[in-house]
């Protein structure tokens, strides 16, 4: 299996697959595309008609979107836990996963996600901090209902956590105020293996995107070093 | 089965689960709440949260389990009634199926805010910005592109949670009289057709709530 992502300090929608596959252990070539620039467009549309990132490739299936790539994983590898194994979880689980999938456009246009953006506030509008709000109430509610077994929303590590992950370094990066329950959830998830890897290469891209920097043209960046 | 949803003449995402269910026989009672707006219905939210904690419709209710967001109603149908299939049986189908209901369900922004749905709308042309029409032209491409690879009537041959998905999009191209490609024209007609379009339509033209927001040639609100 291949997974086609964009750059890995700011593409959110690379990050969701590609921490679902590592965590779960699934092995997977990695083709990252620098995206915005001369050429990322034809070369994304050579393997997805949708013309975004991130596309999954299995032999001759080609899967674009994040929550069809979760669902194609969660069949092909059903031991995998890429969802939980109890119903209702798992159905919460999927209500969840798709909120993030299609909402929160305020929050998510006013911190994008960088990794290398060191950490600062930010004055946030009145949808961006409902939608904070909302997202700490799923958290919260999912760890609470389904959390026991682990230190993730539904105990162990599932899709849901995955789809999250953008949100987890959005929160840490504009220092966004929680609770302590959501704190410990993210600690948990910035600790995984998986997310200090991706972390890691992040920080080392040289590839800047000036349409998704706040200062441009100035580039706050953490070093590499920091990783 | 419970299904939670909006105003029939506008709740696109209502929409959705509403025909799927309707078409491939899934017995449901429907709950319509009809929105809050200035001419509508105020306590919508109010009203709705008694079902959801995302404050948005549809909801499926069965028993004590109640799901929101349209695509994990249909993964949760999907599972409860295998012999429906709610998704194409063909994994790489199925996989093409998942895609390209997930690029509906959080695309195509421009021509959803061009063409908000509206079924008691006329039929009246309506000029669209470059974005909106770079949203028609994959829209156009995708159909064209199902209908070749599985043979039609529908997107993967027998109808599909992906024709559900892609049901208020056809109503947006019929009613703001949007010219796409033949096989996309001969897709949309096979989809009018659906005893569960005629339904929900009359549904809709039976309403008398009026959003502004989702009337596009506000204030002017045309009707059939």
């Amino acid at each position: 299996m291949k997974l086609v992502i964009g750059n890995k300090n700011y593409s959110s929608w690379s990050f969701r697959p590609w921490i679902a596959m590592r965590v779960a252990g699934l092995t997977f070539d990695e083709e990252v595309i620098s995206l915005y620039v001369e050429g990322s467009r034809e070369q994304i549309l050579k393997h997805s008609p949708g013309g975004k990132v991130p596309i999954l490739i299995d032999g001759g299936t080609h899967v674009w979107e994040s929550l069809a790539i979760l669902e194609y994983l969660a069949e092909a590898f059903p031991s995998a836990g890429i969802w939980p194994s109890d119903r209702a979880a798992r159905t919460h689980a999927r209500a969840i996963s798709t909120e993030m999938h299609a909402g929160f456009a305020a929050l998510r246009e006013e911190c994008g996600m960088s990794f290398w953006r060191p950490p600062e506030r930010r004055a946030l509008s009145a949808d961006a901090l409902a939608n904070i709000a909302r997202i700490q109430e799923i958290w919260t509610s999912a760890r609470a209902r389904y959390g026991a077994g682990g230190p993730f929303l539904f105990g162990k590590f599932t899709a849901a956590d995955a789809m999250y992950a953008p949100i987890v370094q959005r929160f840490a990066t504009y220092q966004v105020d929680v609770s302590a329950p959501v704190k410990a959830y993210m600690q948990a998830m910035t600790a995984l293996p998986g997310w200090q890897e991706w972390r890691g290469a992040a920080l080392r891209e040289t590839w800047v995107i000036p349409k998704f920097e706040y200062d441009w043209p100035q580039v706050k960046r953490l070093p590499a070093e920091a990783a | 089965m419970k299904l939670v949803i909006g105003n029939k003449n506008y709740s696109s995402w209502s929409f959705r689960p509403w025909i799927a269910m309707k078409t491939l026989g899934i017995p449901f009672e429907e709950i319509l709440i009809p929105f809050g707006a200035p001419l509508g219905n105020p306590d919508f939210r109010t009203r709705l949260t008694a079902y959801t904690p995302a404050g948005l419709v549809p909801v499926l209710i069965d028993g004590d389990v109640h799901v929101w967001e349209t695509l994990a109603i249909m993964e949760y149908l999907a599972e409860k009634f295998p012999e429906k299939q709610l998704w194409p049986a063909d994994t790489k189908a199925r996989a093409h199926a998942r895609a390209i209901s997930s690029e509906m369900h959080a695309g195509f922004l421009a021509l959803r805010g061009e063409c908000p749905v509206n079924l008691r709308r006329p039929i009246r042309e309506r000029a669209l910005p470059e974005a909106a029409r770079a949203n028609v032209a994959r829209v156009d491409a995708m159909w064209s592109d199902c209908r070749a690879r599985y043979g039609g009537p529908f997107l993967f041959g027998a109808f599909c949670a992906a024709d559900a998905m892609y049901a208020p999009m056809v109503a947006r191209l019929n009613t703001y009289g949007i010219k796409v490609g033949r096989e996309a024209l001969v897709y949309m007609e096979a989809m009018m057709a659906l005893p569960a379009w005629a339904e929900w339509r009359t549904g809709a033209l039976a309403e008398t709530w009026i959003v502004p927001e989702d009337e596009a040639d506000w204030p002017t609100v045309l009707s059939a």
